[in-house]
């Protein structure tokens, strides 16, 4: 069907995923034993066994992706970030007026770690031994997250397509691969049809379900007074959250189709996305349900079964061969080398 | 040190592909099936999906890692998830409780007052609307409400009685971590001038507030939820989402224990400030005829039926008179 659509479809790689259930159960479990164990340091380097698994068995073109971090750097990044909080709190406490001087700086380096952990995410990414790069700057970030969030929060989600596309066009046009850049302009115009479409999709999802959910549940008013007051407050926030979650979910899954297929590598491959909507939205949720009922002992095969349908519904749309494509980015020496190594890898991704 | 990696072409004979300082070469660690890289010290890479070959071989060269050995599909995975549901079960009995005490211990004081000021403007502006009750009653309810803070362990200036309309919440009294104390005008009409009553409502309260219930209970559902993400690293986007509003949601609730032990220091109040020690089981019976429901344990509710409840605050009460008075 996609080669109806797409003229030039005998060029389109599509993601391919390799992964198993059953082999990535072994590696979550023991992450998760280990974790408990060390008490939480083990999180970084559980994060890389568990990137590396999920890269490793993301392949294009017969090439898989390759995850480069090192527990420490991520051990290193995260200590940071625990360490400023820890201080911020003490100095809260004795001195108020400088720990609300942290707590305005802390805001302030908000952009900068997010463009450090999107760099940082970029340098230890590879494909085909040539890493990716991210360029932005601080101020870039300042202007994508801050200002975008406020516009978006302020205008109460009705300028967010605004603030989707200055946020992508931060992480896209700032990103390359070896020294060839991305780059990305999704129209406003798709941004407001996918919000909308996503504000439809999410009110009737949402309202179905709270009507179910209302009508198998109608027990009476609880006669403590603290639980009425938590059931006021749940009755209105619940379908708040519901509606605007599910909401959000299409609004993200159709952004992501927008932007990515508004991106190209070196103005002249284009990237390709075409998660189904509705298809993506079950994956999560039944996925959700399935996790929760076997107390998280099935959520390897949901995050297995999530990532293959991810993969698989993208790709790139390569104009000419990619192996020639690769090899003439790989001449112009851009392989890896060590300067890329940061010391420090915050990993907060988005 | 000193030894040498030499690497050659099948079939080949000759000069060798390249030659490398063994201890300079970087062997990917095993992760599942995916291709093992193994880095030259200029950069250049050699990828094979033969994992067992690459192990083969390191294992006469250099130590290897047990964590892939553990991880393989195996039967011992079985006793992995066993200790897992164990420690869980220790974390969530014992470390959990003790961090919350950790946290509350921590908390500077300008970060409650922060919250509850907070609460308290976003609440006037969504449900609240300002008392129509006479200043005769507020006067008195007000008054009543500094004898009991005055035996209260932060005394009177510790607590601020404020009075609103409840609208959607209805007769309704809660309390924030600061001290302050919203007493809806809905239940002060609902106790038809039984002031006892209000006050025991009230000195429940300030059980709540005394033993910081609310700032446990927030740091109980967000350090669970932040402990589940850690521990399981990868929960997807709808389990996190779920689980941050989730645990904000559950923030507001307070747990069985927490009202028994408010019940208990409205007994312990009341009996202190002279006024009826058991007065606030009329207001569980007032409530109980107004939506005519009795059920001892309702789902959904962690609250102790009122049946039991009621039960035990009188015992608390004569218990407590008991062993005050001899």
């Amino acid at each position: 069907m996609q080669q109806a659509v797409f003229g030039r479809a005998a060029n389109l790689k599509r993601g391919d995923f390799r992964g198993s259930a059953g082999e990535y159960f072994g590696i979550w479990i023991v992450n998760v034993l280990l974790t408990i164990v060390t008490l939480g340091i083990y999180s970084a380097w559980a994060k890389v066994r568990r990137n590396r698994y999920f890269y490793g068995n993301s392949f294009v073109d017969d090439h898989s992706f390759e995850y480069h971090a090192r527990g420490m750097q991520i051990f290193i990044g995260r200590a940071i970030v625990f360490a400023y909080i820890i201080l911020y709190n003490i100095v809260l406490t004795f001195m108020p007026f400088v720990g609300i001087a942290l707590g305005v700086l802390m805001l302030l380096l908000l952009p900068w770690i997010v463009m450090r952990s999107l760099r940082f995410n970029a340098r230890v990414t590879s494909y085909r031994n040539i890493r990716f790069d991210f360029t932005g700057k601080t101020w870039g970030a300042f202007v994508a997250i801050i200002i975008g969030g406020i516009v978006a929060l302020f205008s109460f989600g009705i300028l967010a397509p605004f603030a989707s596309r200055w946020l992508y066009r931060y992480i896209f046009n700032n990103l390359r691969y070896g020294d060839r850049p991305f780059s990305t302009d999704p129209k406003i115009g798709s941004l407001y049809l996918i919000m909308i479409v996503g504000m439809a999709l999410g009110g009737g999802l949402g309202l179905l379900a709270y009507f179910t959910a209302a009508d198998s549940a109608s027990f009476g008013m609880d006669d403590d007074p603290t639980f009425q007051i938590v059931m006021a407050i749940y009755g209105v926030l619940i379908p708040a959250f519901l509606l605007f979650g599910i909401a959000a979910i299409f609004y993200r899954i159709g952004v992501r189709n927008v932007v990515m297929n508004a991106t190209t590598l070196d103005t002249r491959h284009r990237l390709f996305s075409d998660l189904g909507r509705l298809r993506y939205f079950w994956i999560l949720v039944s996925n959700l349900i399935v996790s929760v009922v076997t107390l998280g002992l099935m959520r390897p095969w949901a995050a297995v079964r999530e990532h293959r349908y991810v993969v698989t519904h993208s790709g790139i749309v390569v104009d000419g061969e990619l192996g020639e494509v690769v090899s003439s980015i790989q001449q112009s020496g851009s392989a890896v080398t060590a300067e890329y190594l940061d010391l420090e890898g915050f990993d907060f991704g988005f | 040190m000193g030894k040498t990696l030499v690497v050659s072409l099948d079939g080949k004979t000759g000069d060798p592909v390249a030659v490398n300082d063994l201890s300079r070469v970087d062997v990917s660690a095993r992760v599942g099936r995916i291709p093992r890289r193994i880095t030259f010290a200029n950069g250049s890479l050699f990828e094979t999906e033969d994992n067992d070959a690459v192990d083969l071989w390191l294992r006469s060269h250099r130590r290897i890692g047990f964590v892939h050995e553990l991880e393989r599909f195996h039967p011992r995975l079985i006793g992995v998830v066993l200790a897992i549901f164990l420690l869980a079960g220790l974390i969530y009995r014992f470390a959990v409780p003790a961090l919350v005490e950790v946290a509350v211990l921590a908390t500077p004081p300008v970060v409650t007052q922060w919250m509850a000021s907070g609460t308290l403007i976003s609440l006037d502006k969504t449900v609240f609307s300002a008392s129509d009750l006479p200043e005769v009653k507020r006067r008195e309810i007000s008054d009543a409400f500094a004898g009991i803070a005055a035996v209260s362990v932060r005394g009177v200036d510790g607590y601020k009685l404020n009075f609103r309309r409840g609208g959607p919440i209805g007769p309704n009294a809660f309390a924030l971590p600061d001290g302050s104390l919203v007493i809806t005008d809905e239940l002060v009409e609902l106790a038809a001038g039984d002031l006892d009553m209000i006050t025991g409502v009230l000195a429940h309260e300030i059980g709540h507030v005394e033993r910081e219930h609310s700032l446990r209970q927030l740091y109980r559902a967000a350090g669970t939820a932040g402990l589940i993400m850690l521990i399981a690293g990868d929960i997807g986007s709808a389990g996190e989402d779920i689980m941050t509003n989730g645990a904000a949601l559950l923030a507001l609730s307070y747990s069985r224990d927490a009202e028994s032990e408010a019940d208990r220091v409205s007994v312990e109040l009341m009996t202190k400030a002279g006024r009826d020690p058991a007065a606030i089981n009329r207001f569980f019976s007032l409530i109980e005829e107004k939506y005519g429901r009795d059920d001892d344990s309702s789902f959904l509710s962690t609250h102790p039926g009122t049946g039991d409840r009621r039960k035990a605050i009188e015992d608390y009460a004569k218990e407590f008179s008991g062993s005050k008075s001899p």
